[in-house]
Parts: structure tokens; C-alpha cells; sequence
């Protein structure tokens, strides 16, 4: 118990170590919410032009851009996508004249890019779902197109994939732990160096696991209160 | 009201539409009739174009509507209001909102005057205290007679019905059947494929039979079932009634 004690002191007390886990913390919630924003726009705009394509035919150049994106994002892994986004395409650029904006910026763009591809193919499955004769009955009350996919397909799809996208949101927060493969001191990368400085594994790498744990606890309780209220019209 | 030329619609080669001609007048009551497969459903479809015709013209108030565009296809299908086989109410709006979200989003009513006309509408059918449920929670008959006050809401000048009972337990079909009665007693222009003979004889103005995409013999009621002329209309309605 004491040696516990005394292992807690020199990895977290000691030097003010804990600061490495907060501000870790900070730089993952930064990164992920940054990236589940630019995600979840990918992925709804190119789930439309998918959908539509596939119900009416238009948008075939678009729908092909989309399909190249899919194929090239789904099938590499987000730790070479990121190195690549960093190190090649933006391997010479200085955003705001700062290195340490830079990568998160980059980090940013990399996960959001990834996992735009995700979301895509969630929100389409969302769409497909929708029966179609609520698209029928859109346009037969002189609805547009765009008209019946905002007000009357989109809503019920996205009640339909909300679990799905949460998860998509879990997995995102968990996959963002690659980033100090940029340099950026994430969480993961925060509790890595805490045991390169007090050469003790279990305390810094279990810490870490068991904020992810938390993180994931929370947000998987939020989108069932959520689920439970968008759950209202399949109700009496 | 609506005319219809040399209509022809075929899915990937196979006719189902062949060469139509037609003309529905304001007030008429037409129904359509015929055994399944024979394009009745497609021929209603493509009155409002949520069948795109192969060629042909269809002619609402001056317009051709094969040649229109999206966006002028869009104000005349504001006219011509559709009741499905499948209700197909807005399953995440309440009953009231199924109702209003046209009118108001579409720009023709205010807010406040949407919501009126729906608590008008729900009156009419009959259904003021379902204002505020999810349409999941409403029997079939139930659920069509508010498809029918969805598309009453627009104040449309023509209604299509496409098998509006089919899909209703028997119980069921009565309430629906009445309710059309009572438009077709205000004068509404009203197009309904059916199997309901018993609706077509008391309320048609006139009755079509449609067999392998054409319509072979039309009358008025009376004279389409007690003096039938063509052998396939004799055989059809030898079986069903």
C-alpha cells in the first residue's frame, strides 16, 4: 500500500506530473471536437450526393470524387493518413505563423478527414433507410428535392443512425490517440511521458486508460438520454 | 382540368403505358379500375409526374408538365394533392404538424393560418383530439384520413388517389371510403384507383377500365357494370363481383 503511495506521488505529485494528463486532456477534447465537427460535415455531404445519385442518377462526377475519397480514406490507416497530411502535403506550411497551431490544425483535419468517410457511410445507410415513399410524399405536396431531404429524410435518418454516429464519436476520441505521432502531446502521448521520466509503467498508462474509460462512460450515457427522447414518436 | 396525350411510359423495355389519351374535367370523379398489373397505378403516378412519362404530354391548367421545370413542377404539384396506398404520413411529425408543414414551408399559409386549417381539417375527419400524437400511435383508417387532410391543407384543385383502402383491415375501409365521399360531395376533382366497386358505382362520375396499359372501355357507372362491352372488362368484373 505504501509503495502504491509512494508510486502515486512520483508519477502525478512530483514536478506537478498531472499537468501532463490535464493539459493531454485538453489537447485530445480539442482535437476530437474539432474533428467530429469537420467529420460529420464530410460525411453528410458526401452521403447526399451518394444517396442522391443513387435515387436519381445526378451529380455522377461528384458521386465519383466521393467514391475515390471512400476508397482511398477507408482503405489506409489513420496513422499513415496522418503522417502523410502532415509531413508531405502540409510538410512545408506554417498556419498563423505557428508550428504547435499547425499541428492541430493538421491533426484536425487529418482525423475529420478519416472520419468524414465513416460518417458518410452511416448517413447514407440513415437515408436508404428511410422508406421511400416519405421522398414521395415530399414531392407530391410540391416539396424540392432539397426541400423534402432537409425537412422530411434527414430528420428521420438521423434518428435512425444516432447510435451508430455516438460510436462513431467514441471511436474518434480513442483513434486521436496516434497524434503524438505529429509531436502533438495528446493524452496518450502525456501519460507516455511520464513514464519515460519516472520509468514506472503502471500508474501514468493506467491513469490514461481509465480517463478514456470515463470519457466514453459519459458520452455513451448522454446518447442514450438522447436516444430516449428522439425515441418520442415511436411512442404513445 | 388535366389532359393527357399519347402517354407512354416503359420501364427498362417493358410497356406498361401505352399511348393514353385522356381528358379529366374539373369536378369529374373518374375511377380507375383494372386487374393488377395493368398500369393503373403507374397511369395515376405519372399525373403528377412522380413517374416520369417515356414521352407524351400531360396538361395541367395550360402547362405541360413533361416539359416543365423542377422549379414549376414544384408549384403545380402544390395543386394536385396525393393520397398513397401506404398513408406515407411524416412518421418524426405529429399529427398536426403532418399537416401544417406543407402550408407553412411551402409559403402559401402563415403560421397561424396553417395551424387553423389543420384544426379545421382534423374536424373534418373527425380526429381534433389526435392533434398532437405521432402517426405510429394511429390506426390505418386513421392514418389515411389524415394523408387525406395533409393534402387537403394545400387547397389543391385535384386530388389522385392511389389505392387509398388497399392497404386497410377491413373494418377499416369504411371510414376511409366516407370521407371521400364527403370531398367528392363538395366537388373536388378526384382521380382514385381502387378495388372498392361499391365506391366507384356510388360516387364516380365516371368509371375506366384499364387492362395492359390502355383503357379499353369507360362509362358512366351505372352503364360500366350493368352493360359492360368489352370481354376482358365482362370477365374482370364477372370475377370479382
Amino acid at each position: 500500500m505504501e509503495k502504491l503511495i509512494a508510486d502515486f506521488k512520483q508519477n502525478f505529485i512530483e514536478e506537478a506530473r498531472w499537468e501532463y494528463l490535464t493539459n493531454g486532456l485538453k489537447t485530445t477534447l480539442i482535437v476530437t471536437v474539432g474533428a467530429v465537427i469537420l467529420g460529420f460535415i464530410l460525411g453528410f455531404l458526401v452521403a447526399i450526393v451518394r444517396s442522391t445519385h443513387d435515387r436519381t442518377g445526378r451529380m455522377k462526377v461528384l458521386n465519383f470524387i466521393c467514391k475515390v475519397y471512400l476508397t482511398v480514406i477507408r482503405g489506409t490507416p489513420m496513422v499513415v493518413q496522418l503522417m502523410i497530411t502532415y509531413f508531405v502535403i502540409f510538410g512545408s506550411v506554417v498556419f498563423f505563423g505557428s508550428v504547435e497551431l499547425t499541428k492541430y490544425i493538421v491533426a484536425i483535419m487529418a482525423f475529420g478527414i478519416n472520419s468524414g468517410a465513416y460518417v458518410a457511410e452511416i448517413v447514407r445507410s440513415g437515408i436508404m433507410s428511410v422508406d421511400a415513399g416519405q421522398l414521395e410524399a415530399g414531392r407530391s405536396l410540391g416539396f424540392s428535392y432539397r426541400q423534402t431531404m432537409v425537412l422530411i429524410i434527414l430528420p428521420q435518418a438521423f434518428k435512425a443512425i444516432l447510435p451508430a454516429l455516438a460510436n462513431e464519436f467514441i471511436v474518434l476520441l480513442k483513434e486521436t490517440s496516434v497524434a503524438g505521432y505529429i509531436g502533438i502531446v495528446d493524452l496518450t502521448k502525456g501519460g507516455d511521458i511520464i513514464r519515460s521520466k519516472t520509468y514506472s509503467a503502471f500508474m501514468p498508462l493506467i491513469a490514461v486508460a481509465v480517463i478514456y474509460l470515463i470519457m466514453v462512460m459519459i458520452l455513451t450515457h448522454l446518447v442514450m438520454r438522447l436516444e430516449r427522447r428522439l425515441a418520442k414518436s415511436d411512442r404513445n | 382540368m388535366i389532359e393527357i396525350k399519347n402517354l407512354v411510359k416503359s420501364f427498362s423495355g417493358v410497356t406498361v403505358l401505352d399511348g393514353i389519351n385522356e381528358t379529366i374535367e374539373k369536378g369529374e370523379k373518374v375511377v380507375i379500375v383494372g386487374p393488377s398489373g395493368s398500369g393503373k397505378s403507374t397511369f395515376l403516378r405519372c399525373l403528377n409526374m412522380l413517374e416520369r412519362p417515356t414521352s407524351g404530354e400531360i396538361i395541367f391548367e395550360g402547362n405541360d408538365l413533361t416539359k416543365a421545370s423542377e422549379h414549376e413542377l414544384n408549384k403545380l404539384r402544390m395543386k394536385m394533392g396525393m393520397v398513397f396506398q401506404h398513408f406515407n404520413l411524416f412518421a418524426h411529425l405529429t399529427i398536426k404538424q403532418n399537416i401544417t408543414l406543407a402550408p407553412e414551408k411551402l409559403g402559401i399559409m402563415s403560421k397561424e393560418e396553417a395551424s387553423d386549417k389543420a384544426e379545421e381539417l382534423l374536424e373534418v375527419i373527425g380526429l381534433p383530439d389526435k392533434a398532437d400524437v405521432y402517426p405510429s400511435t394511429l390506426s390505418g383508417g386513421q392514418k389515411q384520413r389524415v394523408a387525406i387532410a395533409r393534402a387537403l391543407a394545400m387547397n389543391p384543385e385535384m386530388i389522385l388517389f392511389d389505392e387509398p383502402t388497399s392497404a386497410l383491415d377491413p373494418e377499416m375501409v369504411g371510414e376511409v371510403l366516407q370521407l371521400m365521399k364527403k370531398l367528392a360531395d363538395d366537388g373536388m376533382t378526384m382521380a382514385v384507383v381502387t378495388h372498392e366497386m361499391g365506391f366507384a358505382k356510388e360516387v364516380a362520375s365516371r368509371v375506366m377500365f384499364m387492362a395492359d396499359g390502355a383503357i379499353l372501355e369507360q362509362a358512366p357507372p351505372q352503364e360500366f357494370f350493368s352493360n359492360p362491352k368489352n370481354p376482358r372488362l365482362v370477365e374482370f368484373l364477372s370475377k370479382i363481383i
